[in-house]
Formats: C-alpha cells, structure tokens, sequence
C-alpha cells in the first residue's frame, strides 16, 4: 500500500487564516445580491463569522470569495406589532440579550441566548448566522422551531419565506440556494406562548449542546391546548418532536402526564455517538430536557398543574 | 509563630504590572530581523515508513526543507532528569518512522507564517507500510502485537523492546500473600485513568538565533534552561559554551514543557540550515500532538485487620505512554512512591510498566501521576475504612504514612524522613468546616439533586533530593550579589512557571537580608550566566531554588558583617553582627544588639566598599537538599449530582494544605484554587480519546470539544475555604516546603469520594462523566422515568 | 488584493495595508507589534484575543482585519494607557496573578464591564466572563479581583 495524503493537521493553521479569497463589502443588499448572483457555489457571505471564519481555518470551508454582509444597513433590528415579530438577520446574539421583545414575549429563545457562548461570542454572532451555519446544536434553533418561525430569504429573483422546518436539511447543509441571503426571521404572534422555555445540558458553561430542548405549551382549562416541542443535538437537523407533540395535545398540563409519554421522543430523534456524549446518553437526556422545559414553561405560566 | 519581616505578608508579584498590562514578552511574542517561521510536516498516519518526500516545490517558493536526511539521526529522550544509564532514548529530530499521528517528519521555514504554511503544504511525503494504529496498552503488550519500537538506547546501550514495554519497575516488601491471608478484609479494584491535556494557556514555542561563531541562542518555552542546553549540545555534537539557552516568561506549563520540547532540535536544525533566525510557533492544534499526559490503567489489592490496620498492598500500574518516551522511568518510581508514601501497606509488591502505543507522547502533568494514584488508593481506603465500619478520616490517621517515617515520594532511590506533619490538623479542622458528621449516608439521600462530601488526602514531595545520589538528579545554584548601593541582583536558572516561585526566593533573601523586595532584582539570566538547575518540577521551586538562594543570601550576610566590622570598628569580630528590616528606613541595618549607636545601612555599607575598593558583595551557590519532605493536602469537597442527567457540580470546598511556612499566602492560596479546578477536570471532564481507525485525536486538537471549567463552573468565592496548617520544616528555608502539585493532587479523590456519598457508586475509570453517572443510576433501577 | 484599513487603535489613528484573509490579531501583533493581545486556540473559545471594537469586547483570532475599517480598537496596551485600571489594580492585589498568558483577555474584559455596568453579582460577573478561559487559578482570585474592582468604583457589588 502507497499513497500521497495531505493532511487535516498540516493544513490546519489556526493562527492565521491558512487560504486566499477574494473579499467583498457590499454596502446594499442589491449588491450583495449581485455579487451572490454572479459568484453563486463559490461564494460564502460573512456575518459575525464566529462559524464561518473557524470553518475556514479547520480548512473545512474554502470559499474563493468572502462577501461581507455587515456594511449593509439596516438587516440588525427586532420590532414586533400586532401580528409577528420580525428579527433581521443580522441581530447580534448581545442584541437579542438587549431586547424586552425577546426577554418577554419569547422567554425560550432568550433562555438560548443566556445558555449560548461568552459575552464576546454574543457581540459578534448573528441570528442569522447561526441560522444558516445549520449546526444540529444550533442554540436559537429549538427555541424559533418552537415558535414556528420563518425564514425570509431574499435573491435576485425574488423574495422566498421558508418556514424554518423546512430549512434544516442536514449537519451544515440548508434549503437557502447559492445566490440567497437569509435576511429575516419572522415568528408570527399567534404561535408565541409565555409558557415557554429552553434548556441545554453541556460539559461546561460555555459550550456548545450536548442536548437542547425547547418546548412551547398554550393552556385552555388547564389542558394542553397547543404544544411544541424542538430538540438540538440529537438528529441531523434541530428536529421537531411531532410524536409526542401529538400525544401530548388535549393532555391535562400536568407533569405527570407528561413523562409518561416521554418515551415517544425516540421516535422522533436519530442522536450519534460523539466526543461531546454517546447516542445513548443524548436519547436518555432528551426526556429530562424536555421534562425540564415542560416545567420552566407551566412555571411561566403561572406555576399551574405542578 | 515566628514574627518574619516579610515572610507571609502580601507582597505584589515583581511580574504583576508587565502581567496586567499586557508588556510582559512570552517566546512567540519574540522577534528578530530577519527572523523566519517555521512549521512542521506532521504524519497523517500513526503507525507508517516514510518511503520518499520530495521537498523541490517546497524549496522552490524559497522556503528552507529539512528532512530526516538533514539532521542528526541519534536518539534521544528529551528529558534529561535520570542519571544517564537509566535514559531510554527512542526520539529523532525528524523520522522516517511515524509512530503517531502528529509525529514531525520534515520541517520548513519561510519569510512569514503564511508562506511557511504554503511551504508546509507543497511538501510531498510519500508512506508505505501503512499500519493499523494500536491504542490500548494492553493490546500492545499481546505478543502478536507489532512492535512500535524494535530496539531503542537505554544509556548508551541499545536494548531491544519486547511486548511494547518501553522500561520496566519491581519491588517488593515483606509477604503480601501472606499478609492478605491474615487480612480480615481484602478488596481489589481496577482502575483506569483518562489521558488529559495540559491545556497551559500558551502554546510551545521556540526561536533560535545563529551568530558568526557557530554559537546559537535559543529562546524557548521551558520549565528548565539548563537541560535544553545540554540536550541541544548532546544531538548537534556543540559545546555547551556555544548553546545559550535564556529563560523566557512561560505561559503555564504543568509538566508540559518540563522536558526539552521536541520544537527546539527541530528549529534549531533549521536554523543551522538557514544561518537565519527561526521561530517556531505550534498551534493549538499541534500543542495537543505535541503532549499529553499519561493514563494508567491500575490493579489494587489491598488488605486489612478489622482493627482498621492496613497489611498489605499490591500495584500493578501500566501507563500508557504513548508513541515516545518523555523519560517514563522515573514514573514507575514515582507511582509507587505515591502509594507507599500515602499509606503504610506494611508489605509490598509492585510491578510497574511503561507501555508504547501510536498515539500522543505522554509527559508529565501535574503531580506526576500522584493525582492517578491518590485518586485509585483513597478510593480504595474509603471502601475499607465503610467494610470496617471505620469512619474513613480515623482510618486515614491510623494508617498514613506521617512525622518520623520513612519517606520516599519520588521513588525507591530517594528516601528520607518526615519531620513536619499537619495531617492530624488539617483533618480536624477540614472535616469541622465541611460538616463532616452530617454528610449522611448515600442510602438515606432521595431527590432529584442529591449533595455528598468526600475527602481526598495526599501530599507532594519537595523536589527530588535525598541524602544519597539516586537515580534522579536535583540541585540548584544561584548568584547574589549586593550592589552598589545596597540592593540586589539575584540570578537563577530556575524558571518560574506561574506560581510566583521567584517571588517566594525573593521574600526569603529579603528575610535573611533585611534588604525589602523592591530592592532585589529578579534578572532574567540564560544558561551562560548561570550555575545549573534540574527544572522547576517536582514542586521543588521554593524548597529547592528558595534553599540555594538562602544560602547565598547565607554567605551574602557573612560577607556584609566582614565589611561591617572594619566600618563599624570595636566590634570584636562578625558574629557579633546582626542584620534587620528597618521599617522607617525602609532598609537593611547592620548592628550591634545593646549597642543603638552600632549600626550602618547597607546602602552605607555597600557604598564604602565602592569607594574604598574593597570589592563586590557577592555569592555563587549550588544546593543539593538533602530530603524531599511531603507537603500534605487534605481536601473535602462537597458536590451536587443531577440523578436525572447525571451532571455533577461542586458545592463548596475546603482545602487544606500543610507546606510548612507561608511564604506568599495569596498566592499559596492561588495554587489550591487552579488545583481544584485542575482536579475537577480530571474527576468529571478531561480525556483525549482517539479515532480508532485512523489514530487521530477525536478533538482534532482543537479546545472546542477539550474542555476546560470556567469561571461559571467553579464554586462561589465565599464556598472555597483555604486552609494552612501551622507547621515548620526544619529543613526548608525559613520553614518552608513546595506546594504545586499537592495543590492538585487529591482532588479528584475527594470528588469521586463525594460522588460515591452522594448517590452510592464508585466509579473506576475517569473522568466520570454524566454518561457513566446515569448509566450507573439507571443499572440500578434509579431514574425519574 | 491588498487593501487598506484605516482605524482608530488605543486613541491613535492608524493605517495599514492588509490581505483579505489577515486576522486582526495578526495585525495587532506582526505588524503592529502590539503583542499583549494572545494566541490562545485561534478559534474563538478562551478569550485571550480579547480587543474592545467600537466599545465591546470580541475575538481578535476570527475577526478579518480588513473589518476594523473606520472602527475603534483598545486592546490591552490601550486600557492602561492613562494609568492602571481598578480591575488590574485588584488582580495585582489579589493575587490573581499567575502565568499570565490569559489576563489581556480579563483586563480587556474588565475595561468594558466597568464601563457597561454599573453594578454585578458574582453570578452575573463569572457568566460575564464565562469566555475567558485561564488554567492557572480556578478563577477564584480573578472573580474576588473583580468585585473589588467594582466596589473600588464606589459601587456595592
């Protein structure tokens, strides 16, 4: 046996960024749309880079051209009206922090802002970063799945809303085309309860899931009128547990009763063995996650049925 | 308690202003004209025969190459700490073997780090023989295992390698068969520990620089100067007159450096290629396929009487060392100094083997397999002290090895015995504070969150001396001299890794001399200028290094009261001298006692030996010690567990440490709080698994998935409670005994201790993880489903 | 292809010629000799790269110096330039200080907490700096240094 392999850990060099691109700042969407329309496969767009630029230097992404997307103005904003809430894509993760909107109208996705990264991570990372990097263990991923939030994402042809189930499509792979940028996320305010919540389970403070869980409940008469339940971690996408979902709905909002139908999850999740846990672990994990933010959610709700 | 001047007061570091502000120059922050980088072919392959590399594209974009062809092919062992006939040499510069992935097979440098990289990149290397990685140990040792290393040097000798067992260690003591016989009770237990990181903030680096002589200079990441001159001296056939090696700040280190690093032959080769400066700079990634510690797979037997006497013990240790030996040897040594020296088994037998296999060499980490040790043994005496139905802190006194035993930490070669001891001390005052006699019993304990309180108890040695020469070398010098106006230079080889070691001699000199800390300078001297120090491991620093500048600063006072006799005049000879503090003077005062009108400064004095040409003040040393007293800790932890995920947290903590006199207390302090959190990561956290295909660490050698704790995962201030034990060593200076490693080394046993209180289940493989708690938990039928 | 950043550096303006993939902390330290910012793990996770751009404290090691254009940078060598600040007087005090090599990372952070906040809990304080990872001291002295800093401000803590 012979042969010529170059290797991950000679071209790794995270001291520098170890490849040549050619770099963009468009100062519009018009041309940033423009350049993604003319470069297509071979581009990549930056925005907090915390994903992207680690990409490149691990080699495991080499885009011949970098455009950079955080000269154009006005994609960093959360306003919120009779009908939805609108978070451009831009929003840093210390915007969201910052945010009443997010702080008391979606309790969950603020518990994933607290659970994710440092201070400067939260200063430099985007929502729509994070959207579009496409990790399974994407923190904002569970709680907007939750929230049945879409996706607006824009190109030279038009204008696409995509609901954020649909995005997903694998570890790192998404429904956005070459020549789109994600522009928008927008939850609209008939999905949104106060009762609800997420948690995460992780090695230390700052890190990335092990498992995540969010669920999102709405009560009528102390029933489950309306439950969501997302799970990050354990699949190749963030995924939505439909199964027990399903179950649960009509259900009297006790805990009790929750955990009894907690062994559907596994219908649900397809979680892998990993240096951050054992496929075993993340499948036992997940029915507390989601017990956990059951709990955290009625609580929002007042403390009812406990 | 003797009243010292200086001696445990808080002082600021003399580095703390260039700390905190950023101007302080590690190795990689170091530039010179025309300096080049380098950057390192490393194997993709962790077991494979270079079969050709082809360097001409390389060369082409103006890079320097060097292969295996290029450099010296001796072997060698890159610590240098054993006596000669006891180093087992099996490392190149570069190979042609890969043995793990990451090992350095050809190196390049260019004009700027992406160049190099360009460089690095065009290399081809071709393999054959492309083997299948062997990762466990004990696979290793089967005899159809392929052999990692055929023959390597064992001194000058070669020696060929049989079973994969790179260096061999047994000893016995008594009968231990027959002392399980008599035992009322015998467990034995298996154990294995995880292969941690160092994860030292600052990654190797090392520039070398030529000069038209043929000398070289060499500034580098290292724990000892004096041992990376030798060594470089040693592969490139130089006089060690024409190797400088200067001591740079190091960015932590924990054993990570305390061998000469492999970067240092590798750019000092280029450099003597090129003629032109060369820096090597690793990054994180490379750091990680540079070292790692050892895991050791463990076999305890373990008897005693049912009046809760120990009688017997058995060890059976196999460290997986990796793909290199980073001088193992002494650590068969260590391991059972540390299970003899924690406890008096009263009949021995041990066996204990290095074995080779394809990954990352191992090399010391903090305790130098104490921590591994203590962990499995105070498992082990707490499952007794519970068969016995002994409270565990009572069968911990009757049996520890204490004041006026024999005591031989570091090994069979280096005994001596304890004459300072705050066990007794610190176990009572420890188990008060944590709560002890309320911990409760794991049965009793129901809930989702249940807390439990373990005790871990061990100590450290204080350098490796003796009075006899053993198998490992340990001394240190040091030069002192008095200026012209009374202060004082201090010049040391010995490194200063973090600790503050440096500023402990500092306020031992300022206490012998009378002279204030802010008068004695610290120089950052190089080997040129220095007698020679082993290494600042073994948690020798202030023992060791503190007792070499005492006696210098001994010899110092000497000399002052000579000069002082002649200025001072009917004094009838030096003795009559005495030197102290002044606090309105702000200075040293040579006087007289019953005699107020007797006396000089020393700024007086040293300024009219100046002027009356009688010469500098001034000492040169080199200290061997004669013993290696134990510094005690005792530890008691409390920790929460999560019985439905299986996360641990740690409650509070009390650290008790018994290092004879404090020198620095903040930063005493300092030490037990980075042990803890060091510990903790052992216990719950830290391992380098790897791909068993391919060989690779699982990490990839990045941090993201080798976690470290935060400032978010560690206890509240006001739950870690520091304790120090009120003791003198009568044969430290001033009293004193080292602290670094004791700072660490029972931890993780008082927090598996805690775990096993808190829901009822030892745990005998680290780190116990969430994974393994809930899997225990629900074996046993126990969740909240 | 080379281009030129202008930005403000430390209270200076200052102009350099920079490849699209040069990383700020590459500028900070090869070209602008400013070397108290470090190379910890060169992918966003120990904070010891730590600068304060436009005010608030991000990673140097995955930030493109080509981004700095028309901003304001303050690393380390910045914060203490009229003087020591409270959060490194207290770290020198409370013995928080040991290697070394992660402390930019604090003082930086230090320099906007100050200035962000006017008072923190210990909690709020060790999740503040969550991100700045150290080996040596269990982050026990770094957190007490920290308080004192802020009550030093004549804040409760």
């Amino acid at each position: 046996m012979s042969e010529v392999r170059p290797v991950p850990l000679n071209l790794r060099n995270s001291r520098i960024l170890p490849i040549r691109f050619e770099y963009y700042e468009p100062t519009s969407l018009d041309e940033a749309l423009e350049l993604l329309d003319k470069l297509g496969e071979e581009a990549k767009v930056l925005a907090g880079g915390t994903d992207l630029i680690v990409k490149m230097k691990m080699r495991a992404l080499e885009p011949k051209h970098l455009i950079n997307l955080k000269r154009i103005p006005n994609l960093n904003y959360i306003v919120s009206d009779s009908e939805s809430i609108r978070i451009g894509a831009l929003t840093t993760w210390s915007d969201l922090e910052k945010s009443d909107i997010v702080k008391n109208e979606l309790p969950a996705l603020y518990d994933a802002v607290k659970a994710m990264g440092s201070l400067q991570i939260r200063n430099m990372a985007t929502l729509g970063g994070n959207i579009c990097n496409a990790s399974p263990a994407a923190d904002s991923a569970p709680p907007l799945l939750v929230y049945d939030a879409k996706v607006k994402v824009v190109s030279k042809q038009g204008v696409r809303v995509i609901p954020l189930t649909e995005f997903f499509l694998g570890p790192g792979v998404t429904a956005l085309r070459s020549n789109e940028v994600l522009t928008e996320v927008v939850i609209d305010k008939h999905n949104v309860s106060v009762g609800s919540a997420f948690v995460k389970i992780s090695r230390v403070a700052t890190d990335l899931a092990i498992a995540s869980a969010a669920v999102m409940i709405k009560l009528k008469d102390g029933i489950l009128e309306d439950v969501k339940i997302a799970l990050g971690s354990v699949a190749p996408t963030p995924v939505r547990a439909k199964s027990l979902e399903a179950a649960l709905v009509g259900r009297p909002a006790k805990l009790e009763e929750v955990k009894q139908y907690l062994n559907l999850l596994e219908k649900d999740i397809k979680p892998i063995d990993d240096v951050r846990g054992t496929a075993w672990y993340r499948r036992e994990v997940s029915k507390v996650l989601v017990y956990d933010a059951f709990l955290k959610a009625l609580n929002r709700l007042g403390g009812c049925s406990l | 308690m003797t009243a010292w001047s200086f001696l445990g007061s808080k002082t600021l570091r003399k580095d703390s202003l260039a700390k905190v502000s950023g101007a302080l120059k590690f190795t990689n922050d170091l530039e010179v004209p025309g300096m080049l980088i380098g950057r390192i072919f490393r194997s993709p392959y962790a077991f494979a025969d270079v079969k050709r590399i082809n360097k001409e594209r390389a060369e082409r974009l103006g890079a320097v190459v060097i292969t295996p062809d290029d450099v010296p092919q001796k072997l060698y062992n890159p610590r240098l700490v054993s006596v000669h006939e006891v180093t087992f040499k099996d490392h190149q510069v570069l190979t042609k073997r890969p043995r793990f992935v990451g090992d350095p097979i050809a190196a390049v440098a260019a004009s700027s780090e992406e160049l190099a990289q360009r460089a690095l990149e065009l290399l081809e290397v071709e393999f054959e023989n492309i083997r299948k990685p062997i990762l466990d140990p004990f696979e290793a040792m089967s005899p159809d295992a392929p052999p990692i290393h055929e023959r390597i040097m064992k001194g000058d000798k070669w020696v060929e390698v049989k079973n994969n067992v790179g260096a061999e260690l047994t000893y016995s003591e008594g009968d231990v068969d027959e002392a399980f016989k008599k035992a009322d009770v015998v467990i034995e237990r298996f154990f294995k520990t995880g292969r941690r990181y160092h994860m030292q903030l600052e990654p190797k680096a090392v520039l070398c620089v030529p000069h038209t002589d043929g000398s070289i200079t060499i500034y580098t990441t290292t724990q000892t100067i004096h041992n990376t001159r030798i060594l470089v001296s040693q592969i490139f056939d130089l006089p060690e007159s024409k190797v400088n090696v200067v001591k740079v700040p190091i960015g932590g280190s924990f054993g990570s450096s305390i061998q000469t690093n492999v970067i240092v032959p590798i750019a000092v080769a280029l450099c003597l290629k090129a003629r032109k400066p060369v820096k090597i700079a690793l990054t994180r990634e490379e750091d990680m396929y540079d070292h790692v510690g050892f895991s050791m797979h463990f076999r305890i037997k373990a008897g005693a009487t049912k009046e809760g006497f120990l009688i017997g013990g058995e060890f059976e240790n196999i460290i997986d060392i990796g793909a290199h030996q980073v001088q193992p040897y002494p650590l068969l040594g260590t391991s059972l100094g540390w299970f003899v020296s924690l406890y008096k088994w009263r009949n021995i037998r041990y066996v204990g083997r290095a074995v080779y296999t394809n990954k990352v060499p191992g090399c010391a980490i903090r305790g130098y397999g104490a921590p591994e040790v203590t962990w499995a043994v105070e498992t082990i005496v707490d499952e007794l002290a519970e068969e016995l139905k002994i409270d565990p802190l009572e069968f911990r006194l009757r049996n520890y090895v204490g004041k006026g035993d024999i005591f031989w930490g570091q090994g069979p070669t280096v005994r001596s015995v304890i004459k300072s001891d705050g066990v007794p001390e610190l176990l009572k005052e420890g188990s008060e504070l944590i709560g002890w006699s309320s911990r409760g019993r794991p049965e009793d304990k129901k809930g989702r969150f249940r807390r439990g309180i373990g005790v871990g108890r061990g100590f450290h040695t204080s350098g490796a001396g003796g009075p006899i020469s053993g198998e490992v070398i340990d001394y240190s010098g040091a030069v002192l001299k008095v200026n012209e106006d009374g202060s004082i230079d201090y010049i040391t080889a010995l490194q200063d890794h973090g600790g503050g070691t440096l500023d402990a001699h500092v306020k031992i000199i300022a206490e012998a001399l009378g002279v204030p800390p802010e008068l004695i300078n610290v120089v950052w001297s190089d080997t040129s200028t220095t007698p020679y120090d082993v290494c600042t491991h073994a948690s020798r620093g202030t023992y060791v290094g503190g007792a070499a500048a005492l006696k210098a600063a001994e010899i110092v006072k000497q000399k002052i009261f000579e000069y002082a006799v002649r200025v001072l005049g009917r004094v009838v000879n030096p003795e009559a001298l005495k030197i102290r503090y002044d606090r309105e003077l702000k200075q040293a005062v040579i006087y007289v006692e019953g005699n107020p009108d007797l006396k000089i400064t020393l700024k007086e004095l040293a300024t009219i030996a100046w002027q009356r040409n009688w010469g500098t003040i001034a000492a040169v040393v080199t200290h061997r010690a004669t013993s290696a007293p134990p510094s005690f800790t005792v530890w008691f932890v409390e920790v929460e567990v999560d019985t439905y995920t299986g996360k641990v947290r740690p409650v509070r903590v009390v650290a008790g440490a018994d290092i004879g006199t404090v020198i620095n207390k903040d930063l005493a302090e300092g030490q037990l709080h980075g042990g803890f959190a060091m510990g903790w990561g052992m216990a719950v956290a830290e391992d380098t698994p790897y791909n068993p295909t391919t060989g690779e660490l699982l990490c990839r050698g990045f941090i993201t998935d080798y976690k470290i704790v935060t400032a978010q995962d560690m206890p509240k201030v006001e739950d870690f409670k520091v304790l120090f034990a009120e003791t003198y060593e009568p044969t430290g200076p001033f009293g004193a005994k080292g602290l670094g490693e004791a700072a660490s080394n029972p931890v993780a046993a008082a927090v598996a201790n805690a775990i096993a209180n808190a829901i009822g289940v030892r745990f005998y493989e680290l780190p116990i993880t969430p994974d393994k708690i809930l899997k225990a938990l629900k074996e046993r039928g126990e969740w909240f489903e | 292809m080379k281009r030129v950043v202008r930005f403000k550096l430390n209270g200076e303006y200052v102009e350099a010629e920079v490849e699209p993939n040069e990383l700020l902390i590459n500028l900070l330290r090869d070209k602008l000799h400013l070397t108290g910012t470090k190379y910890v793990c060169g992918i966003g996770e120990c904070g010891a790269c730590t600068v304060l751009i436009d005010g608030k404290p991000v990673l140097s090691c995955i930030t493109l110096a080509v981004d700095v254009n028309g901003k304001e940078v303050v690393t380390v060598e910045g914060v203490s330039k009229d003087g020591l600040t409270p959060v490194q007087e207290a770290l020198m005090e409370e013995g928080a200080i040991q290697c070394g090599y992660c402390l930019p990372g604090f003082v930086v952070m230090g320099e906007y907490l100050l200035k962000e906040r006017m008072e923190v809990s210990e909690e709020e304080l060790r999740e503040a700096l969550r991100g700045n990872l150290c080996r040596c001291t269990g982050y026990v002295n770094i957190v007490k240094a920290f308080k004192k800093a802020f009550e030093k401000r004549g804040l409760k803590s």
